[in-house]
């Protein structure tokens, strides 16, 4: 944290490297948040593009009141919000459903072992997977769980982030957890 | 206390947000409550789902892309410095202009208008043909 403030100050006094080394830091952060959140790579590539020329332009209004990643977040999930607003003029339609193959295939991780799951393919089919059952949920709990889920985030910088109370973040995550539990039903027969 | 009400107390205790009180109540109501015992299990293999999702690369040379933009961006600001100034000058000719233009107004005002309060009262043609046809009838009796 400290050595996020040291580098915006020595950009904000004309250190070009101090902002690279800001992005080398920080692109997989915002790439995978907005990838999770948006559902497609090609355009969370260009909104996190985005994202770093903001914080280009407006590293100056940076009040340091909270750390830089939250203020970095915050930006981010605002990108977030304006492409899906903008969404709501376009018909887009990513696929939700599961086929029976990637049914099969998530029962297998979960009923493998940790160091079997971990195997370099299973995981990419795994992320792909993950990514359609988070695409068919709603914005605000799409967002939240990636937060918590894939940033790790505490409940009190998601509060930061989303300007909402802690007491809301528990009851959207509960909420959220839920919804995605419905989505992965086939998982959980019923009576076990 | 119901059991949706320790379902929430659940989701917040994988995320290890729960109180030290909450968290007794809960371990509690799990002794006695196979359904919540479910969701518990169930709300860890999530946690184990995401923590297995890798994280995806950006499209390649995310760096070299965005330092582009930047410069582009960067030398579009720098011509933009200059605009106020670009604004100022403009807006100081005008007013140079104006200023000239009202300063010889004045001085034309201030020199044109005392001659012109002069030739209206001694140069009305009139009264001065009138007069020269009296000062011939004195001359040289009544005229045609």
């Amino acid at each position: 944290m400290e050595e996020d403030f040291e580098l915006l100050a020595k950009f904000r006094k004309g250190d070009q490297h101090a902002f690279e080394l800001l992005v080398r830091k920080y692109k997989m952060t915002v790439f995978n948040t907005i990838y999770s959140i948006i559902g497609n790579a090609q355009e969370a590539d260009d909104i996190a593009q985005e994202v770093f020329l903001r914080v280009y332009t407006k590293a100056g209004s940076f009040k340091g009141k909270s750390s830089f990643s939250t203020w970095l977040y915050r930006i981010t999930v605002n990108k977030c919000l304006d492409e899906l607003k903008k969404r709501n003029n376009r018909i887009i339609s990513y696929e939700t459903e599961f086929n029976e193959e990637e049914k099969l295939k998530l029962k297998d991780v979960l009923a493998s072992r940790e160091k079997d799951s971990t195997q370099e393919l299973i995981r990419k089919e795994l992320q792909d997977i993950i990514q359609k059952a988070m695409n068919s949920l709603p914005e605000k709990y799409r967002i939240i769980l990636t937060l918590k889920e894939i940033e790790g985030l505490s409940y009190n910088e998601i509060s930061q982030v989303m300007k909402i109370s802690v007491g809301k973040v528990k009851i959207w995550l509960f909420r959220a957890r839920q919804k995605l539990k419905e989505k992965l039903a086939f998982l959980y027969p019923q009576g076990e | 206390m119901s059991c949706k009400k320790f379902k929430i107390f659940l989701s917040a205790y994988i995320d290890q947000e729960i109180t030290k009180d909450e968290q007794e109540k809960l371990l509690e109501h799990l002794k006695t409550c196979s359904a919540c015992t479910r969701e518990l299990k169930y709300l860890k293999q999530m946690k184990r789902i995401f923590l297995l999702k890798e994280k995806k690369e950006p499209q390649e040379f995310f760096e070299t892309r965005l330092f582009a933009r930047i410069r582009s961006k960067r030398e579009r600001l720098a011509w933009r410095a200059y605009l106020p100034v670009f604004k100022k000058s403009i807006l100081a000719v005008l007013i140079f202009f104006l200023l000239v233009v009202g300063l010889l107004n004045y001085r034309n005002f201030l020199y044109q208008r005392p001659a012109e309060i002069i030739s209206d009262l001694l140069i009305d043609t009139e009264i001065e043909e009138n007069f020269e046809e009296e000062l011939l009838e004195i001359y040289y009796g009544p005229l045609g």
